[in-house]
């Protein structure tokens, strides 16, 4: 890995009055440029603090924090001349249009008049937002108010953008739109940090990965790297009718959440359980059964516990069809 | 990937960070940024400035009777330093505590800006928006009371004194108290300064103590300002004011700034 452009070695930030529950417990982080990194974790895990931490607006307890050699803990207002920042909350820009809002943030970032202009229109036209450009965003959905946001942050990138949950609300063909803006902005060599709990889309845009998990980074790595436990693998999932719940024992542990039971069986027993789930589909004892290969997200929900991930990881489903409990 | 789309390579500003806009750039466009985030209350809030000239001129009048001439020119005078102050002390702080509480200010504390940009772009907007209402108040109190007014060099300078230290004081209330709270206190103060405060009329008329208080508090200050702007040849401004005034205003100013400051 490239040096990094931020770098982050042992962050703690404990907030007071909240029974002293620490945010973060301990981070190391890296984020080489040309690189996104995908930051997951459940609601609360402390995403949004490390992302405070970085832009200071968060003093860490402990720690040290790098963007590009500033020290971002002694030195916030220089490291916030590197940064850009999507923050998690929409920004409400009542009274601006999204280009006007667009363009007046370009600016103040540095930018100058023209050049912004050009980039505004050029991002606009891109993410599909031009039937809204000049609305006044009072009247936009969500899903603009969000995509324009994700404009503001990059209409002049900072060497490190930051990018909280930038796909929330997002329909799912201009989601796509906005996945290929974000591998962009790496490949035009900007270091990205993706914070996100939409596990299934990101796996196919980050270079590296850390899971976070009670302030602390549980795994790290690449998708690949971090899949591999769970190579050969195969996640079956079924929906069970009436309440039937008689698994043989070759299923290993079984989750049921409602209707629906999921659980983890080895490639080789494919067949084996094929034919165990169609009978009992014949049978009645079953509406439906899928065998799909085990996917970074089950790797994800082993990691951080699945009673804690269902809310989070089903959230914001979109195209993938995500049909979880 | 199985994106296909293509995004647009962003040539020229590709990821080079510049160095941040020129600071007094900034501040302008900052104010550029609020300013056209307000622009759709501006109407309204002159409105609610006209009421408040229309009612302590005319509402006042109608309290006291026919006013000999002093109370007139009193009336007539205090109207004008009751819509700024109004202004600074009542909305700036719901402003800013809405911008807390909907999560605006903290994206703005991401920008690359210093931070009493933000309070410059501010103030500035908060004392521009202020002077529509007080040019009314003016014109409410000449035509209701038909008073001479006697306008000094310094009331322009003055009344953007004024509206800036009392944009300044309601800034820094609301940075510094929760929102909730600095909601509550500008409902209190709106009656403070219409009622219990020596804009309107002479400050003998209140009790000893509530005199004493008003020594120390920049609202009789502000109106000293504002009324010997309006009618020099009557009403002077005492230097004790003065230094009382600038002293809330660098307090503010300071205690705002820290707040922008501040980190979690």
């Amino acid at each position: 890995m490239a040096e990094a452009m931020l770098s982050i070695r042992g962050l703690r930030k404990t907030y007071r009055g909240r029974n002293g529950a620490r945010a973060n417990d301990g981070i190391d982080l890296d984020v080489a440029p040309g690189t996104v990194v995908g930051l997951l974790g459940h609601n609360g895990a402390g995403k949004t603090t490390l992302v405070n931490q970085v832009v200071g607006i968060v003093r860490p307890d402990e720690g040290s924090i790098m963007v590009d050699g500033v020290d971002a803990v002694a030195q916030p207002h220089l490291a916030r001349a590197l940064v850009s920042v999507q923050a998690q909350a929409n920004v409400p820009i009542t009274g601006l249009t999204p280009r006007r809002a667009v363009e007046l943030v370009g600016r103040i970032r540095g930018g100058d008049r023209a050049q912004v202009r050009g980039r505004t229109a050029e991002l606009l036209e891109s993410l599909d937002l031009m039937p809204w450009a000049d609305t006044p965003s009072q009247k936009v959905s969500g899903g603009v108010a969000r995509l324009t946001a994700f404009a503001m942050t990059t209409v002049v990138p900072g060497r490190l953008v930051v990018l909280d949950e930038p796909t929330n609300d997002v329909d799912p063909v201009r989601r796509r739109l906005l996945w290929s803006h974000i591998r962009t902005l790496a490949d035009d060599g900007a270091a990205v940090l993706l914070v996100t709990h939409n596990v299934r889309e990101a796996e196919r845009v980050v270079d590296h990965l850390a899971v976070l998990d009670q302030g602390r980074v549980v795994a790290a790595g690449t998708p690949a790297d971090l899949a591999a436990d769970v190579q050969g693998a195969l996640t079956v999932e079924l929906d069970l009718a009436n309440g039937w719940r008689d698994f043989p024992t070759s299923l290993g542990e079984v989750a049921v959440v409602g209707q629906r039971a999921v659980a983890q069986v080895d490639a080789t027993h494919a067949a084996e359980v094929v034919a165990w789930a169609q009978a009992h589909v014949e049978a009645g004892h079953l509406e439906r059964y899928a065998l799909v290969p085990a996917s970074l997200e089950d790797v994800y929900v082993q990691l951080v516990g699945p009673e804690r991930t269902a809310a989070a990881v089903g959230a914001p489903a979109g195209d993938e069809g995500e049909d979880h409990r | 990937m199985s994106v296909t789309t293509q995004a647009p390579a962003p040539a020229a500003l590709a990821t080079m960070s510049r160095p941040a806009a020129g600071a007094l750039r900034a501040t302008l466009l900052l104010a550029q940024w609020q300013l056209r985030r307000q622009a759709q209350f501006i109407p309204l809030l002159v409105v609610v400035q006209v009421f408040m000239a229309v009612a302590t001129v005319i509402g006042y009048g109608l309290l006291v009777g026919n006013p000999d001439p002093a109370t007139a020119l009193f009336l007539a005078t205090g109207a004008p330093t009751i819509t700024l102050i109004t202004v600074g002390l009542v909305m700036t702080p719901q402003m800013v505590a809405q911008a807390r509480t909907e999560g605006s200010l903290d994206w703005m504390r991401t920008l690359p800006v210093p931070r009493w940009a933000f309070l410059a772009a501010d103030l500035t907007v908060w004392t521009l928006i202020a002077l529509p209402g007080m040019v009314l108040g003016i014109v409410a109190g000449v035509l209701r009371f038909h008073v001479d007014l006697s306008l000094a060099p310094w009331l322009v300078p003055g009344a953007l004194a004024v509206s800036l230290v009392s944009a300044a004081v309601g800034y820094a209330m609301a940075s510094l108290l929760p929102p909730q709270v600095a909601m509550l206190v500008t409902q209190a103060l709106v009656f403070i300064v219409l009622l219990f405060s020596p804009v309107s009329y002479p400050s003998e008329r209140m009790p000893q103590w509530l005199q004493g208080v008003h020594e120390w508090l920049p609202i009789e200050p502000m109106a000293q300002l504002v009324r010997s702007g309006l009618a020099h040849d009557t009403f002077d401004m005492p230097l004790r004011s003065v230094v009382v005034l600038v002293a809330w205003g660098t307090a503010a100013v300071a205690g705002a700034a820290a707040a922008l400051r501040h980190r979690a």
